[in-house]
């Protein structure tokens, strides 16, 4: 029975996460077999770190992907629980045509998004500066300036997902008791004394699921870069995914590669850890 | 929500504020997240001077399919289709088989090392598939499956998240029902096949269009594994093909034509079933 799965997922997900560790210490070149690697120790880390060309954009590209995994989930998130209210709500109809709405954009493939948000954002014939100019406001150069690029490609990846983390923030509030409420009500409470006291602190492990999984998404960004921007402009948009697919396969820098995703992988797990570890601390102080 | 719904429905002559505020929030929000998509489609129907005016044109003047038929003289669009659905098709098939039967052993078997297994088999859900894609780039080449559909296909068969929802599903199918073909001699591969997966219809139907979805749109692994075969690529990877072929001749209609007939076929699947990908998501998130 679970030989088949275990068997694939053994062959294809546990040796070559064995193999990216063995190959951050060899000198390799992915173009070559395995038989061919060199082993060097920590040499690829110390590289990635170094002051060369190959640690200056290893390094641009982590700092991008965290700025670019920070603002995806301080965005998204709260932006999910809003959305979520809307949709849970039953005083006007409408919310399920928001869920809808909202959740048919998780469908589109990325490379559709980020065709269209090309479009989108262009400064002269695109319409978001078009619509600025309305209202009076100043538009953006967007993804053509290295101050803008990356927030840009943050946008668009909130609209892609928020949809998917406003249906998880559903499932939370479905998971709240009414008589809670109640008894607030009975109480006097308020109806932001009810958001900020009831249904936050009970939203808290449907946050931290959705906080998880949205840092996950984020350092996988991969199509509107490879598409769009190419990394630029000036480095702006180099983000892991696209920088490590980059070095360990198009320049075959295998080891190198390696290396990066071990740091990646290794800062992930940190992270992670943490969070439970935040939200554990936090659920005991209230209790 | 039963507690809420009474006063819900009430008729009520004069609305407050706070409803209008309400009604006010989903229109604005409903039609921002659209906009982008109608933006796709209109500019799919333009002419190529309209697409590259300033200000921007919003409606095509006379809307016109014939960035629809250029797509064709560009991309081989019917094979990357083909490839596309094959990939999608199998793929989903595969996952699930094997999610049905390490769910079920999951769910209803007692063994040693039961709950570290199954904890490592979660764990391989929240790793970024770049961790694994340089040796996985090499193995294919071992395996001959390189630059073909059975490269992409292969390395997808199993995942974490339909062996997970399997389980969750599978838990709630009664013991008895079980115990009882296996008293008639049926065998194990029977039960999972013919009493367990008739029980789970609504999950097996959520995890089928999720694969399906993910799939039919994922880019980075294809692009990998493919790289150089056009004959084999899908339409998202076409797509691409596309944009560089627009930059010469600036028709961005060519390309919005491309990117609709591409986002359909997920986009259908979802607004029909959505139900079912809504309710598995409840349950992975909450229950999980």
């Amino acid at each position: 029975m679970l030989g088949p799965a275990l068997l694939l997922l053994g062959v294809f997900i546990l040796v070559p996460m064995a193999l990216t560790v063995w190959l951050s210490f060899q000198d390799w070149s992915s173009e070559t077999g395995f038989d061919t690697a060199k082993f060097i120790g920590l040499d690829n880390f110390f590289e990635i770190f170094g002051p060369t060309s190959v640690g200056r954009d290893f390094k641009g590209a982590l700092v991008n992907t965290a700025l670019y995994t920070l603002a995806s989930v301080v965005l998204t998130l709260p932006l999910s629980v809003l959305f979520g209210l809307l949709v849970y709500q039953m005083r006007v109809g409408g919310g399920v045509v928001l869920r809808t709405v909202l959740f048919s954009t998780y469908m589109v493939p990325m490379i559709a998004v980020a065709l269209v948000w090309s479009k989108l954002y262009s400064p002269s014939e695109g319409p978001i500066n078009q619509m600025l100019g309305w209202v009076g406001m100043p538009g953006s150069p967007w993804l053509s300036s290295p101050d803008t690029a990356l927030g840009s490609i943050v946008l668009l990846n909130v609209w892609q997902q928020v949809g998917y983390f406003t249906v998880l923030a559903v499932a939370g509030l479905t998971q709240i008791p009414g008589v809670v409420y109640e008894a607030a009500a009975i109480d006097g409470a308020r109806p932001l004394q009810r958001f900020f006291f009831i249904t936050l602190p009970l939203l808290r492990r449907t946050l931290l699921f959705s906080a998880v999984i949205g840092i996950i998404n984020a350092v996988q960004v991969f199509e509107p870069v490879a598409l769009i921007t190419q990394g630029g402009p000036i480095g702006a948009t180099n983000v892991l995914t696209y920088h490590i697919r980059r070095v360990g396969i198009e320049r075959s820098q295998g080891g190198l590669g390696s290396a990066m995703a071990v740091t990646l992988m290794l800062a992930l797990i940190v992270l992670i850890v943490a969070l439970f570890a935040f939200a554990r601390r936090g659920g005991e102080a209230e209790q | 929500m039963t507690l809420a719904l009474p006063t819900a429905k009430a008729p009520r002559r004069h609305r407050p504020l706070g409803d209008w505020l309400i009604l006010t929030a989903i229109v604005v929000i409903s039609v921002a997240a659209a906009f982008p998509l109608a933006w796709m489609v209109l500019t799919s129907l333009k002419t190529p001077a309209e697409t590259m005016q300033t200000p921007p044109v919003w409606f095509p003047a006379t809307p016109s399919l014939d960035a629809y038929f250029k797509v064709a003289g560009v991309i081989d669009a019917g094979r990357s289709f083909l490839n596309s659905a094959i990939i999608a098709i199998l793929t989903t098939a595969g996952i699930l088989v094997t999610s049905l039967l390490a769910g079920y052993a999951f769910a209803k078997y007692e063994f040693r090392g039961r709950n570290w297994i199954f904890a490592a088999v979660i764990a391989t859900m929240f790793l970024p598939p770049i961790v694994t894609l340089i040796p996985l780039y090499r193995m294919v080449g071992y395996l001959h499956i390189d630059g073909n559909l059975a490269g992409v296909i292969v390395p997808n068969l199993a995942n974490a998240f339909g062996i997970f929802l399997m389980r969750q599903f599978i838990k709630g199918v009664p013991d008895e029902l079980i115990d009882a073909a296996r008293i008639d001699g049926a065998s194990e591969l029977r039960i999972v096949f013919s009493i367990v997966a008739p029980s789970v219809v609504p999950a097996i139907a959520a995890l089928a269009l999720f694969a399906f979805v993910y799939h039919w749109n994922s880019y980075l692994w294809p692009l990998t594994v493919l790289q150089g075969h056009t004959d084999q690529y899908p339409i998202v990877i076409s797509l691409s093909r596309l944009l560089s072929y627009n930059r010469g001749a600036m028709n961005t209609g060519l390309v919005m034509a491309g990117a609709t007939m591409a986002v359909l076929p997920p986009l259908v699947l979802f607004v029909l079933l959505q139900r079912f990908f809504v309710d598995s998501i409840v349950s992975s998130g909450v229950k999980g």
